[in-house]
């Protein structure tokens, strides 16, 4: 019994080894010699469901011809066993006694992988040759032999390889790592303990989902929504959800939601299935550590060739849109029926936007990628979180001011909360930031992804709905009084003057905002999260400004 | 005679050295008034003040003050359009799938964060001076809103301070007697936010620390204390009384500091510079790797961090060390899936473990020791007290239904992931970061760490484990073998190569010089000054940096593709691959120094007495794996130099439980500590 513990604490730490950081997304992770996941340790939550899927792929690929040799490295970006073509995975077979045991896995986020635009992903791309190069499930070391060649052909074909080649190593250890501490396990407790070890692992995986799904409320839930557009026609997506629960199954099914996209706001299957296991995790049990036995009583239902099941030459950059969108139609099915776990809508969005141009000072090529933070919605206790990253993501940080100032050669006029209408309630929800760029290069070219700019995030329970996502340009030279607004800004034009002003989305409300006490509606209103005018107006209450 | 006090969470102790050896003395600590627990375990210890040489003080009063949130009410002056960084902080959410995560609050409301007009560019040039004039209508603000303390944190000004100079001067003028601390004066590192959240706790405890410090000051020196104290901090040195006021936040993390620079001072002394040190308390362990009898210092450092929580940096200068929810009070319990666990809940010392009868119903890492016989039932807690085996049986109980295991197995399987556990940090420490633990001894200190030192030497596979005389109180000691220091890092980004050398050498040379002066300021003696050079470098384009230690010759074209290979060596060894790329030279470090004189361990004692003559008596082990058998007991106070004991074997006083498993030896040294050769 408690050998079975202790190889269970030691096994569910041994992948926790973010030697990567500070990056955009990563994850690391170990499964059996099948493919099943043992451990995973997560940067982001997008990559749940990623590692065995790639290690099957592996399998399948290599498995039979006996191709798997000790010392073997695996390199693959094929979007759909994932996600897009800047997520590049590495992965290591692990020998015990000559014999294989598992695998150790990392995936992470290059910050270009060549293709049309830098930084590889755009609103515009219409196939997946224009996103980038496309590196098949393959070999690029092999029985410890680094295949020089593999490397070159990928150095050739990127935008920064210094940097990326820098994170391909540091991917490497990130395996070395977690293949090590296997092997010790192995040393200690011999090959048959280990074996069974890992089928208990994934049994006692599925025994505690499985108790916590007696404790969900059953029946069937539903829900719909709709998606901005797919970056080529103005035409909202219309996506849904049917959710059924009984007391030892947890069945969901996209059928109705639109067919394939010409745009990039695609995914693969796999993503999908990685997007339910998130929020399923969040329902029943979000400390457990992930292995495949969690994922057990999980059913994933949805006909080929839509936005979430795209399939090759579909056009993939921008998955993190629709991805989102199913875990947000499941968080939205149930949040009434589960307010002790769900807020109201969240961001949702991963506000990711690319800015390439030149250091003023160095005259150096830069391409500045980031993900930002913004509100998250209003639980039934409490008010939204301020200024957190969207679900995708996790130990995701922002890059600081002033380290961006320094690299990127950018200057930032403000980093700070909004007041824009929206996410009122009884709770409100949690504020969105505006974060503005001055750009000091002669020109430069923004692209990105700001998904709820039409549809902003849902209030739940009679709270109001937030306010939306979306990018504005002030121009320096500009006679004009309309707005100019993007929700997917593709190779904008950028002069030396303007302030990109990024602004992510107010969470929504929960609860009638009359409900709201007056307490907190003053404490808001010293700090600057409400204004007097917006409490009269929404809120039906006279609060004196201080 | 040298005179150390280290106050710990329940605890205040006292070690004393004088030629003629060691006295040690316990007392519980009285918050919020920690000077007097400090008077009381003097007083105990029969201590005349004026015949104090040094007088060193560790507190926990920063890091309680923290914890339990009752520092100053604190004001936030920004650069325009920056006061929400504070609240953004990095955005992170560690507990990835919890969709109902609640963000840590920030220590300052919005309201209380006010913003000037001013700029400066990443270079440090003016882009627009600050508006000194907005500071009135701020200033009257936080008057009016009871504020008590005021910190400063401007835009870039790691690289030019002058901003924050100005601003601080013309708060001073008009609130002179208000606390005030500036970002650049205790964090020259970049990242905005870790350096607002660093000035902002600086400033929340900038007043109770002030007012401890003098009051100790006032204290000590009315009863006779002809020195002034020295102050314990998080980096492993000890501060003169005016630098722990500059700096407060230093001493956030002093008592699991001066552990581990006493383990590094007493491996110098009895020629054992490569230890992993492990502290095992009553709550958490502790532990850090130390080479060539040095700790490693980072600036990377949290409070309230863990797996679920970002938790608040401080960026300031601590013992890079690991600390796990894991010690002798931490709880054993089954999850929803049955399997068991043990900590991070810890019983603390109230209620405690089920076996010291004050209501505790939960069995802990403690109450398993006591069933497998390891703990002396007659000498628990500290012979005071007979364990409660009622309520021992009866929190067993509840276990033993819901496992359906014996007693016995159970209390086992405790032992046991308590130190898969300790195991886990154990290796965070020395594999993952790239050593072999084959190359390190264990010393282990701490009330538990002697009880399970062997067991985690033998997974571990370090040939040998030390444990130190007055084992329980080795903190207290470790503080009188520091030296004063204080460390100033500063970013400062530039290529690494012979093309820069000069510029690289001006960025030493310049912090050198600003340290020096700093330092003499603070009542560093200027005779006794050394310093040395560290350099926290990447590879360009990354972002990861390791830190490496330089000698403190000039850098220039010739000698700087040495200091390169430096790098390129302890990256490969901390994440197994080099580059081919250009190196970045991100944070100058300088250490100044100056060197106290301590007193070595004295020698113990030989009166030639036996090995029989320490022996007490048999009582019955269960050793796990190694079986259950019948060891004997031996007297730790009575044990001399080179005395040789065979296990399975306990050598023991009333705080400390050494466990010998069978075919292990157990040696004194010469100083009174224990070693253990783990061959065979």
């Amino acid at each position: 019994m408690a050998i079975g513990d202790e190889m269970f604490e030691a096994m569910a730490r041994s992948s926790m080894s973010p030697i990567i950081y500070e990056v955009l997304d990563y994850s690391v992770g170990l499964t059996t010699k099948d493919g099943e996941l043992i451990a995973q340790g997560n940067g982001t939550t997008v990559f749940l469901g990623m590692i065995d899927a790639l290690v099957k792929e592996i399998i399948a690929k290599f498995g039979t011809a006996d191709a798997i040799q000790d010392g073997d490295v695996f390199i693959s970006n094929d979007p759909y066993f994932g996600t897009h073509l800047s997520d590049v995975a590495i992965a290591k077979p692990i020998f015990f006694e000559e014999q294989l045991v598992g695998f150790a896995v990392n995936k992470a986020h290059w910050v270009d992988v060549g293709g049309m635009v830098p930084g590889s992903f755009t609103p515009s791309s219409t196939e997946i040759y224009q996103e980038g190069l496309q590196i098949p499930t393959m070999k690029v070391m092999e029985g410890g032999r680094l295949l020089q060649s593999v490397l070159d052909l990928i150095a050739a074909n990127i935008r920064l390889p210094r940097d990326s080649l820098g994170d391909f190593w540091a991917g490497v250890a990130a395996n070395n790592v977690g293949a090590e501490r296997l092997m010790k396990l192995y040393e200690k407790y011999g090959l048959d303990a280990m074996d069974a070890a890992m089928a208990g692992l994934l049994d006692y995986g599925e025994a505690t989902i499985a108790a916590e799904l007696k404790k969900l409320p059953k029946g069937v839930f539903e829900a719909e929504d709709w998606m901005d557009d797919d970056g080529h026609s103005d035409d909202p997506l219309r996506v849904c959800v049917k959710v059924e629960i009984t007391e030892d199954r947890f069945t969901v099914d996209f059928t109705g939601s639109a067919p394939q996209a010409l745009g990039p706001i695609n995914h693969g299957r796999t993503a999908l299935v990685a997007a339910v296991r998130t929020i399923f995790k969040a329902l029943t049990n979000p400390q457990i550590s992930s292995n495949g036995g969690c994922f057990r009583a999980l059913e994933v239902i949805c006909p080929e060739r839509t936005i979430f099941t795209a399939e090759r030459p579909a056009p993939v950059s921008t998955y993190w849109e629709t991805m989102l969108y199913a875990e947000d139609l499941i968080w939205k099915a149930m949040s009434e029926h589960l307010p002790d776990r769900l807020t109201a809508g969240h961001l949702l969005s991963v506000c990711a936007f690319i800015l390439s141009g030149s250091h003023p000072e160095t005259g150096e090529d830069v391409i500045l990628v980031t993900p930002l933070v913004g509100g998250w919605g209003a639980m039934a206790n409490r008010d939204g979180l301020n200024g957190q990253f969207s679900v995708a993501d996790g130990e995701t940080y922002n890059i600081p001011v002033e380290i961006q100032e320094a690299r990127y050669g950018v200057r930032i006029k403000q980093y700070a909360f909004h007041n824009e209408d929206g996410g009122e309630g009884k709770y409100r929800g949690g504020k969105g930031v505006y974060l503005d760029y001055e750009m000091l290069c002669d020109s430069a070219s923004l692209g990105g992804s700001f998904g709820r700019f039409k549809f902003p995030p849902w209030g739940a329970a009679g709270g109001n709905t937030g306010s939306p996502n979306y990018v504005e340009l002030i121009r320096k030279d500009t006679s004009s009084n309309v707005r100019e607004l993007y929700g997917k800004p593709a190779q904008v034009k950028i002069q030396k003057g303007d302030i990109i002003r990024c602004v992510t989305a107010t969470g929504g409300g929960w609860g009638n905002p009359h409900e709201r006490a007056q307490a907190d509606l003053e404490n808001d209103i010293k700090n600057g999260f409400v204004t007097p005018e917006q409490a009269a107006r929404y809120y039906h209450q006279e609060v004196a400004a201080e | 005679m040298r005179v150390a006090t280290d106050v710990g969470g329940t605890f205040t102790d006292l070690v004393c050295v004088e030629e003629t050896g060691i006295r040690i003395a316990k007392s519980d600590t009285t918050p919020p008034n920690f000077e007097q627990g400090v008077l009381k375990v003097v007083d105990k210890a029969d201590i005349e003040l004026p015949a104090i040489e040094d007088f060193v003080h560790g507190t926990t009063v920063v890091i309680n003050a923290l914890l339990s949130r009752r520092g100053a009410k604190t004001g936030l002056i920004t650069t325009r359009g920056f006061r929400d960084v504070l609240e953004i902080a990095r955005g992170n959410r560690p507990d990835l799938f919890n969709l109902a995560f609640d963000k840590p609050a920030p220590f300052v409301p919005r309201y209380l964060r006010q913003e000037i007009t001013e700029r400066l560019d990443y270079l440090g040039r003016v882009i627009e001076a600050p508006k000194l004039e907005e500071l009135a209508l701020i200033i009257d603000g936080f008057k009016a809103d009871g504020v008590e303390a005021v910190a400063i944190a401007l835009l870039h000004s790691y690289v030019n301070p002058d901003h924050e100079l100005a601003v601080e001067r013309r708060v001073r003028e008009l609130w002179p007697d208000v606390s005030i601390i500036s970002s650049h004066a205790i964090c020259g590192e970049w990242r905005e936010y870790e350096r607002t959240s660093t000035v902002v706790l600086s400033a929340y405890v900038h007043p109770i620390a002030k007012g401890y410090l003098a009051s100790l000051d006032d204290q000590m020196g009315a009863r006779g204390l002809s020195s002034k104290p020295l102050i314990m901090r998080s980096n492993g040195g000890v501060a003169t009384v005016d630098g722990a006021r500059n700096d407060p936040i230093s001493m956030v993390e002093s008592g699991p500091a001066s552990g581990m620079l006493g383990a590094a001072a007493l491996g110098r002394q009895i020629g054992e510079p490569n230890l992993i040190a492990l502290d095992i308390g009553g709550t958490t362990a502790k532990t850090a790797l130390i080479e060539d009898a040095a700790v490693k210092i980072t600036t990377n450092y949290k409070i309230e961090w863990d797996r679920a929580n970002p938790g608040y940096p401080i960026r300031t200068p601590v013992v890079d060390l690991v600390e796990i929810g894991n010690g002798g009070g931490s709880i054993a319990w089954v999850d929803d899936g049955g399997r068991l666990h043990v900590g991070p809940q810890s019983a603390g010392a109230l209620p405690g473990p089920a076996a010291y009868g004050r209501g505790g119903t939960n069995i802990t890492t403690t109450d398993a020791n006591l069933m497998l016989g390891r703990i002396n039932p007659a000498l628990f807690l500290g012979g005071l007290q007979k364990p409660n085996w009622d309520n021992v049986n009866a929190a067993f109980a509840a276990l033993e239904k819901e496992l359906g295991e014996s007693k016995d197995d159970i209390a086992r399987g405790i032992i046991r992931i308590a130190n898969a556990n300790m195991i886990n940090a154990l290796k965070l420490v020395s594999l993952n970061k790239g050593y072999d633990p084959r190359d390190f001894a264990l010393i282990a200190f701490g009330g538990g760490g002697a009880m399970h030192a062997v067991a985690l030497a033998e997974e571990l596979m370090t040939p040998k484990v030390i444990i130190p005389v007055n084992s329980s109180v080795f903190s207290a000691w470790g503080m009188l073998m520091c030296d004063l220091r204080r460390d100033f890092l500063k970013t400062d980004v530039k290529l690494f190569s012979p093309e820069t050398a000069g510029a690289v050498e001006t960025a030493f040379k310049d912090l050198e010089d600003h340290a020096r002066t700093v330092s003499l300021k603070e009542g560093m003696p200027e005779d006794k000054l050394r310093m040395e050079r560290f350099a926290d470098m990447r590879y360009a384009g990354q972002e990861h940096t390791v830190k490496v230690a330089l000698p403190c010759k000039a850098f220039d074209a010739q000698t700087i593709g040495q200091f390169a290979d430096e790098f390129h060596r302890a990256h490969k060894r901390e994440y197994t691959f080099e580059l081919d790329a250009p190196i970045e030279l991100v944070n100058v470090h300088i250490v100044v120094f100056a060197d106290i004189d301590k007193k070595p361990l004295p020698e113990r004692t030989v009166t030639g007495r036996t090995v029989d003559e320490t022996h007490k008596g048999a009582r019955i082990i269960d050793f796990d794996e190694a079986g259950i058998h019948e060891a004997h007991e031996y007297d730790l106070g009575g044990l001399e130099p080179g005395m040789l004991i065979t296990g399975p074997a306990v050598i023991e006083d009333a705080t400390t439980t050494l466990v010998i498993s069978p075919g292990k030896r157990a040696e004194m040294d010469a100083y009174g500590n224990i070693h253990f050769e783990m061959v065979g």
